[in-house]
């Protein structure tokens, strides 16, 4: 019978061969669009996993074990900027032989010596010498290996120091291991560096809900093409004596031999395409070719589990047939889905809407937990009552209907809502989630993140941060700025002024009203844009740094200060702020003088206020929020719109006589297409305009009960997206349309 | 009689094929003409070609006087949409419209309101005994009152020509008996011509005059009665 079956999908005829080669190219793109997401979590864990090294030293990356026989290493890591980009720069000192080597490192740099990261080499060798090269002492004796490097674009430097020199320095750490707790397993704290656990968590539960559940609906419905068709055949078997067993091999064989071949032609086209993916920055950085990599699991199971669930579905789908053999040769008024299927999408909300009256979970894991089932039952809600969202609204269609088109499609939308909603199930997730992560985003950007980044005082006014951040008090460590460093700071061609902050009494353990910082009147008049002093004083009191809620504003009027200037002077300097002309020149030969006077003391290097804030963790969670949500757009829209093509191909082939003969007896083609139109168009409609319903009313519970803010309107952007996905959605269907005339020909009126 | 169709000289090949090969027939207004012949001769070929459905490889096709098959398929449309009607051989029918709607589809197709096609359309209901069927779908007919349905579907606008393929081809004998009484009946009553393809001769004794077709020509013209 296997055979037999073989010999029938084989050498059927054109009709089957261009069926099983339909069905294995859908199932192809399907496959590797499901290999890439495996691939891309593959990839985020292993780019995640490289960050465990600069995690060493933190508290929450210790060793519960103490590690013992080797020598122990100072260690010191800072972050840096150069022309916008992050630079990770680790100070290491070795005490001895055996002091543990970071990974991608073939052994430790002496004092004078440092590695850089390619991408950082390359940049060094590119920049002029004042803007970055300067900063790091001595030579460069080779790059960082792979293995230490999250992304082959990350900007990291080792620095070789003496461990006399860096143990001086307070935030320096002597550590006998190096760290291998990733940032998502930190057991406590540890650097905003990668993906914590939280994140990890959000990234899985997105990517299945957004991505891979729309993959398997595509790769579902690709298995169905021609599915009414193919039954009639099986049908017509019945009738001449084959048992049920029989067709049900015959039609395992055929699904299995189209999927099987699918599954193998889809693991080709991903590796064929791997290596142009891992150059898309999903994370905001590139892959290692090897990191989009796939587990035997994953092998297996997607080249076992699609064939097999694939054999299954086309089982199922035989029930009518082997049950009777007229059950397919009859169309009969099908079973309308029920309105309990608006249960689940009720609960998911209700359990949101619980959460704003009683509040929300008082821990952070209660609180992901019961978001993300409040969410994912939505989610789900969403498809489970879509069928009968889309049967409302085809029945009240129908009794509207005019013309032919209409009244067709909305019979056929009524008839099966199912099939109809199936097509559209894809694109109504990836809306609901873009809606909900776009709604979160504004949101949180209105409250959180200031518009003030991009005006011409905030790219142009370098900050250096002097403040030394205990646990429990801050100090001012620098007394004073070099000489030398000022010298450099005022030939440096573009630099404008320079305002020295000294930290006054109350600086360590600061008051309600901040800590108080003192400038004399003379430097500040150098740099109007951060303010001036009154008429006659010789010194003023201000904000001691920019992380006090200070911001660059000339019409700001300093209280004066009964200070002397010289008084001032001899304060220690919290922090130094030089005004320049905004040129990359001008801010990075300041930076790599301030770096140099004040060494890595300080936590933070030398920044411009707008590339603060774009450091701060507010902006970088917006950014990851932001990211995702374009890559669940960017991916899943396109899945959404194959699998609503290939619906639309699958119920055309369905179709094809009786729209081949309703074409000849005169039916204009176009009616013909407003059917098609018509019937994509509607559920498309409606299902985005509740999936965005929805995604915004599940993002507005959050806000009320999480963060207690009121939903904002989404920006230009999701409104753009949005549109594009639809446009894109309805270009696929219009370019089914082409199908329509060749399947609708003279040939349609033979008697087969 | 006047010929209100005419084949003149038709050919007509699938590919390599030759379906027709110098085919020429008149049919007169208001005739009820059967064309016959073997599995394969070219009859069905035949009737799509004076339909306006193919266009032949070479010769000419004539409706009413003026030549159609030169016409470009967008009017060859238009009067198989407003003046002729058909019937096939089986699924026809559009499998999500009840059997009134189905009828009702030409009258649509013509800009007829919704309500006046429907009226229309529920007319054909006693008169090919169907009462009670009107909210049925296809698969909920037998196939004796599925054709029936398509019967009234090809008749519904009051065509000039019925070209019917095959309509009882898939019905049996007692079925196929009904269908034809009321085919000939009707179209008697309205004046409609009827080009009719069969190789059944039980169906061809409908028939006022036969053609055979053989090897893709017309090959024997008789009255049906002789």
């Amino acid at each position: 019978m296997i055979a037999f079956a073989l010999r029938l999908t084989l050498r059927g005829g054109r009709e089957a061969l261009a069926r099983l080669i339909v069905i294995a190219a859908a199932v192809m793109i399907g496959v590797a669009l499901l290999l890439t997401a495996l691939g891309g979590i593959h990839a985020v864990h292993a780019q995640n996993n490289r960050y465990a090294w600069l995690e060493t030293g933190t508290a929450g990356a210790a060793a519960r074990h103490a590690v013992t026989n080797v020598d122990p290493e100072w260690w010191l890591l800072t972050a840096d900027e150069y022309d916008g980009q992050q630079i990770g720069r680790v100070d290491i000192a070795a005490t001895g032989p055996s002091s543990p080597v970071p990974p991608g490192l073939s052994e430790l740099p002496r004092p004078e010596e440092y590695y850089a990261s390619p991408a950082l080499a390359e940049l060094i060798r590119s920049a002029p010498r004042s803007q970055l090269a300067d900063r790091y002492p001595g030579r460069m004796i080779g790059t960082i290996g792979a293995a230490g490097l999250p992304s082959p674009s990350t900007l990291v430097v080792v620095v070789g120091r003496s461990a006399s020199a860096l143990s001086s320095t307070d935030r320096a750490v002597r550590i006998s291991r190096i760290s291998t707790t990733p940032p998502d397993q930190c057991n406590g704290a540890c650097y905003a560096i990668g993906y914590n656990n939280n994140s990890i968590d959000l990234i899985l539960s997105v990517v299945t809900a957004a991505i891979l559940f729309p993959i398997l609906i595509f790769i579902g419905t690709a298995t169905r093409l021609s599915a009414a068709r193919r039954n009639q055949r099986f049908a017509a078997m019945r009738l001449v004596g084959a048992t049920p067993r029989q067709v049900a091999i015959i039609s395992s064989v055929e699904s299995t031999l189209a999927t099987a071949l699918g599954v193998a032609a889809g693991f080709a086209l991903f590796l064929l395409t791997r290596p142009l993916l891992v150059d898309v920055p999903f994370t905001g950085s590139k892959f290692f070719p090897g990191d989009l990599s796939l587990s035997i699991t994953d092998i297996l199971a997607v080249a076992v589990g699609v064939p097999i669930a694939a054999a299954i579905a086309a089982r199922v789908a035989l029930r009518r047939v082997v049950v009777s053999p007229l059950g397919v040769s009859r169309r009969v008024t099908p079973t309308s889905p029920k309105p309990w299927r608006l249960i689940p999408l009720l609960l998911g909300l209700g359990e949101l809407v619980m959460f704003v009256v009683i509040g929300r979970p008082p821990t952070i894991d209660g609180q992901i937990a019961a978001y993300l089932t409040g969410v994912l039952l939505t989610m789900i809600g969403l498809v489970v009552a879509g069928p009968w969202l889309t049967m409302i609204g085809s029945r009240a269609l129908v009794r509207r209907a005019r013309r032919p088109a209409s009244l067709i499609a909305a019979r056929r939308l009524a008839d099966n809502p199912h099939a109809a909603f199936r097509a559209v199930s894809g694109l109504v997730l990836s809306l609901f989630v873009a809606s909900i992560a776009f709604g979160i985003i504004t949101t949180f950007d209105s409250y959180r993140v200031s518009d003030g980044s991009s005006s011409v005082a905030a790219t142009s006014t370098l900050v250096a941060d002097l403040t030394s951040y205990g646990p429990r008090s801050r100090s001012a460590p620098i007394e004073a700025l070099p000489a030398r460093a000022r010298q450099a700071l005022g030939r440096t061609p573009g630099v404008e002024g320079i305002v020295e902050i000294h930290a006054g009494p109350g600086f360590a353990r600061p008051d309600q009203a901040g800590p108080q910082g003192f400038v004399t009147c003379a430097e500040l008049a150098t740099v109007p844009r951060v303010g001036h002093c009154p008429p006659g004083a010789q010194s003023a009191v201000v904000r001691a740094g920019y992380r006090d809620g200070w911001e660059a504003n000339p019409a700001t009027l300093w209280p004066a200060s009964a200070r002397s200037a010289a008084e001032v002077d001899a304060l220690p300097i919290a922090t130094v702020v030089v005004a320049t002309d905004g040129s990359t020149t001008a801010i990075e030969r300041a930076r790599t003088v301030l770096e140099n006077a004040v060494g890595v003391v300080v936590e933070f290097a030398p920044t411009t206020i707008a590339e603060d804030q774009a450091l701060s963790a507010d902006t970088q969670r917006s950014k990851g929020y932001q990211r995702l949500a374009d890559v669940v757009i960017l991916t899943s829209l396109p899945i959404a719109g194959c699998t609503l093509a290939v619906s639309i191909v699958a119920g055309l082939n369905d179709r094809r006589r009786p729209f081949g003969l309703l074409r000849l007896t005169g039916a204009p083609l176009a009616v013909l297409r407003r059917v098609i139109a018509f019937e994509t168009a509607v559920p498309l409609l409606l299902s985005a305009l509740a999936a965005t319903a929805a995604g915004f009313a599940a993002a507005y519970l959050f806000l009320r009960s999480q963060l207690g803010e009121t939903l904002q309107p989404p920006t230009l952007g999701y409104y753009l997206a949005v549109a594009a996905g639809i446009v894109a959605s309805l270009a696929l269907v219009a370019s089914t349309l082409p199908v329509l005339d060749r399947i609708t020909g003279p040939e349609a009126a033979r008697n087969d | 009689m006047t010929a209100l169709v005419e084949a003149r000289g038709v050919y007509f090949s699938f590919g390599e094929t030759p379906a027709l090969r110098g085919a020429s027939m008149t049919v007169s207004a208001g005739e009820i003409l059967a064309v016959m012949g073997p599995s394969g001769s070219g009859k069905s070929t035949l009737l799509h070609c004076l339909a306006g459905i193919l266009a032949p490889d070479r010769g000419e096709v004539h409706f009413a006087g003026a030549r159609i098959d030169a016409l470009p398929e967008a009017q060859r449309s238009a009067l198989r949409r407003d003046r002729f009607g058909f019937v096939f051989q089986f699924g026809q029918l559009v499998p999500e419209l009840s059997a009134e709607e189905n009828i009702a589809l030409p009258l649509l197709l013509s800009g007829t309101r919704r309500a006046d096609a429907l009226e229309r359309a529920r007319s054909w209901f006693p008169r090919l005994d169907l009462d009670g069927l009107e909210q049925r779908r296809s698969g909920e007919l037998s196939g004796g009152q599925a054709q029936r349905v398509a019967l009234a579907r090809g008749l519904v606008a009051e065509p000039e020509v019925l070209f019917a393929d095959e309509p009882t081809g898939a019905l049996d004998s007692l079925a196929g008996e009904q269908v034809m009484n009321l085919l000939s009946s009707h179209a008697r009553e309205q004046g409609t011509t009827v080009v009719l393809v069969t190789h059944e001769a039980r169906v061809a004794a409908y028939a006022d005059r036969e053609v055979i077709v053989r090897d893709g020509a017309v090959t024997v013209l008789t009255p049906a009665s002789a």
